[in-house]
């Protein structure tokens, strides 16, 4: 299970997070405050930088996530402060951001009665691209997303999983800089939501598209993410690198098929206070070099099949459960979610 | 395992794809020319003006509007074989009134058929945040749609003009009976502009307040056919006048009494007769010549067309945003 969560973080190495503080932020908000009535506020004073790459924007239900998206789109007027998409200010150049943005709405937006080609090469149409390009680009978007002969049938004939993956195309068709996905894992599978979330995964990491991707679900997207944007009640949680938030513990993961009681007690007579995870797991506090040493030889001399040894990543979910007892006023409204 | 493409820049992802990536992806960006606002508004004009005609859509979809055009035809077709087997025939049918009734429910269906096919299935999908999500204004959604369905309705009055004409002329002998044809063809185009402009207008802001279709063909057809109605009645009862026996029956040019040159206001059919024949037209229509408040119905025209418009902007303003 863990082994899945360290993968990413290596996967988007190269472009991702190691150069996020020196790259240009591909979003960048000033105590953007959104105040629908005079005692509904969506948005508090939220300040965040989001460079390239794939950005979770995590949050409650209600949190402030559909709303940051439509204001990122020039849709909807910020109350006070400011927002800058892609090098535009929202205000002033919304046509612009729409130009170089694409958007996945998070409700159901297909028409039932067109065929998938017919939708989405009516929306390139729309995204300004002439008959001919809009679509090529439709049928390209199509295949990019996994829909082959599908696509010629009509819409209402989709499963929600193909569904999405309209939604997804026809947010592609424009060939934009920039994605802004909202809840796209919504109503899936668990099947259908991985393979979602790897689709947008090599989206971002192949196709050059920076992704905000929004979910209430944080252990879903933080397999896919390199920079987190957490929000609460319009106000920002907590931004950074993927990196930062899944810290290397000083944890080390031992995992044989067998012999796991010889192996407690093999570590335990070499000094160390080894405890159980699981069936076939074990926990080893890193004390240095030498503790993978130790457990390499321990493992060795008792001749176990050695399944894994790694160090423990943390979930980002973990670390949150963790800060909400520092942080005295944010209280652990993610630990539900 | 896709960590080496992963992880190299999107300049160098396209030279690794260009070396032939084993897997398909090889996603390639789009570097021709983008259609700017007007590009787009031109596009989903031409769009929404086919689905009018149900063009792009299945078979089913053809039948109403095909149906219905066949059915506006018909008059100006007869005229034109009636024309040709007894030359010198005066023309049966009118431009400017064109066989008021039948045209009337025509259109009546069409706008009511045809309206909702334009905006409530985009409401009924929820398609409309896509549509703000790409780079046009807020009202440039209406727009287009307003301005192709008066397209289309234009098509449907027009085009039965102009086979009467070409009906018309092909018997019509010498070159003054085609000038007197043309003179009298041009009003008759002004008054099929017109309708097209109010009752696209009317039948989109209806349209657009739902998305269930049959409500909103419901609704128009209730509104365009109950006014209809309720005008005839008002038009024939102040006609008749005060029953008893000093009623006297109207000779053809009496005025009206008031309450029936009043009458047709309340119809949108019967208003744009009353701007016919304010501004001039002499055939009868389904109304009484307004005579001294034939102003009220070209003021009643103007009211009705800027509600529907202000209609549909506070409709679509706040679209996408909420």
């Amino acid at each position: 299970m863990l082994s899945t969560v360290t993968a990413p973080p290596q996967l988007r190495a190269g472009p991702g997070p190691g150069d996020a503080g020196t790259a240009a932020a591909v979003i960048r908000t000033d105590a953007l405050t959104k105040r629908y009535a005079v005692d509904v506020t969506a948005l508090a004073g939220l300040t965040v930088d989001i460079h390239p790459g794939i950005t979770g924007l995590v949050g409650a239900n209600g949190a402030g996530k559909s709303t940051l998206i439509k204001i990122l789109l020039g849709l909807l007027p910020p109350t006070s402060g400011r927002a800058v998409v892609l090098g535009h200010d929202v205000s002033a150049s919304g046509e612009r951001i729409r130009t170089l943005t694409g958007y996945m709405p998070e409700h159901d937006c297909l028409p039932p009665d067109v065929t998938g080609t017919e939708f989405v090469t009516h929306l390139g149409r729309m995204s300004g691209l002439p008959a001919t390009a809009a679509k090529e680009r439709a049928a390209e978007s199509l295949r990019h997303v996994g829909l082959y002969e599908e696509r010629y049938r009509q819409v209402g004939t989709y499963s929600t999983g193909m569904k999405q993956r309209v939604k997804l195309a026809q947010a592609l068709v424009g060939d934009p800089r920039l994605l802004l996905l909202d809840e796209p894992t919504i109503g899936l599978d668990p099947a259908g939501r991985r393979s979602m979330l790897d689709l947008i995964s090599r989206i971002g990491a192949e196709f050059g598209i920076s992704i905000v991707v929004s979910s209430h679900l944080l252990g879903e997207i933080e397999q896919i993410c390199d920079q987190l944007v957490v929000i609460d009640g319009g106000r920002l949680l907590r931004s950074d690198t993927m990196t930062s938030f899944t810290q290397v513990s000083q944890v080390l993961v031992v995992e044989v098929d067998e012999g796991i009681a010889a192996l407690v007690a093999e570590l335990a007579a070499r000094g160390m206070a080894p405890r159980r995870s699981g069936r076939r797991g074990l926990l080893v506090q890193i004390d240095g070099e030498q503790t993978y040493d130790t457990v390499r030889d321990a493992v060795a001399g008792l001749g176990l099949p050695l399944n894994r040894l790694e160090q423990q990543r943390r979930r980002v979910e973990e670390l949150f459960r963790d800060s909400g007892d520092e942080d005295a006023g944010d209280e652990e409204e993610h630990g539900d979610s | 395992m896709t960590a080496d493409n992963g992880a190299v820049s999107p300049a160098g992802l396209e030279s690794t794809a260009g070396a032939g990536v084993i897997h398909d992806l090889g996603y390639r960006h789009y570097e021709g020319p983008r259609l700017g606002r007007a590009g787009i508004i031109r596009a989903l004009y031409w769009h929404s003006l086919r689905s009018a005609f149900g063009i792009g859509r299945g078979a089913k979809a053809k039948i109403v509007p095909v149906l219905m055009f066949a059915l506006i035809c018909l008059p100006a077709i007869v005229n034109a074989i009636a024309l040709a087997q007894h030359p010198g025939q005066a023309p049966i049918v009118d431009y400017d009134t064109y066989t008021y009734r039948l045209r009337s429910l025509v259109m009546l269906i069409f706008v009511a058929a045809q309206a909702p096919e334009l905006v409530s299935r985009d409401l009924r999908s929820h398609v409309l945040p896509l549509y703000m999500s790409r780079p046009m204004r807020r009202l440039d959604y209406p727009l287009a749609k307003l301005t192709a369905f008066t397209a289309a309705c234009l098509l449907m009055l027009e085009i039965p003009l102009i086979i009467l004409y070409v009906g018309n002329i092909l018997s019509a002998g010498g070159g003054s009976a085609v000038w007197a044809q043309t003179r009298a063809l041009i009003p008759g185009m002004g008054v099929a502009a017109l309708w097209a402009v109010l009752l696209a207008a009317i039948g989109l802001v209806l349209a657009s307040l739902t998305g269930r279709r049959a409500y909103a063909t419901g609704m128009i057809a209730i509104y365009l056919f109950l006014t209809w109605t309720l005008s005839a009645i008002l038009v024939n009862i102040a006609q008749q006048g005060p029953v008893g026996p000093r009623s006297v029956p109207l000779g053809p040019n009496a005025v009206a009494p008031l309450g029936a040159r009043l009458g047709g206001l309340i119809s949108p059919f019967t208003v744009l007769d009353g701007v016919r024949q304010w501004l001039g037209g002499t055939n009868p229509g389904p109304i009484p010549p307004p005579g001294s408040v034939g102003f009220l119905y070209g003021i009643m025209f103007l009211v009705l067309l800027a509600a529907c418009l202000a209609g549909l902007a506070a409709r679509y303003r706040k679209v996408g945003a909420a």
